[in-house]
């Protein structure tokens, strides 16, 4: 089970890297969106699965696939130009981070196999809700603040005459 | 069993390193969107897939840490972020186009026209 939400995420993200068309690249973002839900159930934690889906695959794509529309930018431009040089270093810089860092998950001693495997009891929204509450209250109210302060802040970016 | 090849079967059959690869790796894609996708909403949607990297390994690290509920807690708060990242991200990419009537990102490259 493991290895096929493991390869439904890989496979969304690459097909979003190598398409051309921006539709299609939201619609497999929201593919490897579903894959990472589907591992946070192996995880046992469906709190995390249902958000997963609800905001990412459900509001943010949404937001974005309604931005790419409302733009008419279905295709990316042509290059002014061709510009080697970035784009080399870029994917020099990709390979080295991915190869050093694959390097050291290798060899990272906290990453051993453990010898006792955790008891699995599935995380509830009951637990999630009485630990935000009674710890995290003054963060929760100021996170509703920043959501608010965002939302004020993008009307007021897209407003035509300001 | 060689210690290399434990890692693998490690990695085969979901354990904490198989999730931290897949991790780094998903962040990998979505570092290499942002860099060399010119379109600036693909490099939006590299951006989000470099944040769902990290709620995966901060969720798999939880589960076999235990360090459940705070992470649970705490990813709530970045998916909070998140959302507030992409609709002013959003409003920036609109308010460029309406401004350059382009999304690319090479095209947008001084602060004035």
């Amino acid at each position: 089970m493991f290895l096929i939400f493991a390869l439904i995420t890989l496979s969304g993200a690459l097909a979003m890297f190598r398409q051309k068309n921006l539709v299609v690249a939201g619609l497999c973002l929201v593919l490897s969106f579903i894959g990472v839900s589907g591992l946070f159930l192996m995880l046992s934690n469906p709190v995390a699965a249902a958000l997963q889906i609800i905001v990412y695959s459900g509001a943010i794509v949404v937001l974005v696939l309604f931005v790419i529309m409302l733009l008419n930018a279905h295709e990316e431009e042509p290059a002014v130009k061709p510009r080697s040089i970035q784009r080399w270093g870029s994917a020099l810089v990709v390979a080295v981070l991915g190869v050093g860092a694959f390097k050291l998950v290798g060899s990272s001693p906290a990453l051993r196999p453990a010898n006792v495997r955790p008891v699995i009891e599935p995380m509830t929204l009951e637990q999630v809700g009485n630990y935000l509450v009674q710890q995290h209250l003054l963060a929760f109210e100021a996170i509703g603040l920043l959501l608010l302060a965002s939302m004020v802040a993008a009307i007021l970016l897209v407003k035509r005459d300001l | 069993m060689t210690p290399a090849n434990s890692f693998w079967t490690e990695v085969l059959q979901g354990g904490l390193s198989g999730y931290i690869l897949l991790a780094l790796l998903i962040f990998v894609i979505g570092l290499a969107t942002v860099l060399l996708r010119r379109s600036l909403l693909m490099q939006f949607m590299g951006v989000e897939l470099m944040i769902n990297a990290a709620n995966l390994a901060l969720l798999a690290f939880a589960r076999f840490k235990n360090g459940d509920v705070q992470a649970t807690t705490f990813y709530l708060f970045i998916i909070a972020v998140a959302a507030c990242e992409a609709a002013v991200g959003l409003a920036l990419i609109v308010g460029l186009y309406r401004h350059r009537q382009t999304t690319d990102s090479d095209r947008a490259d001084a602060l004035r026209q």
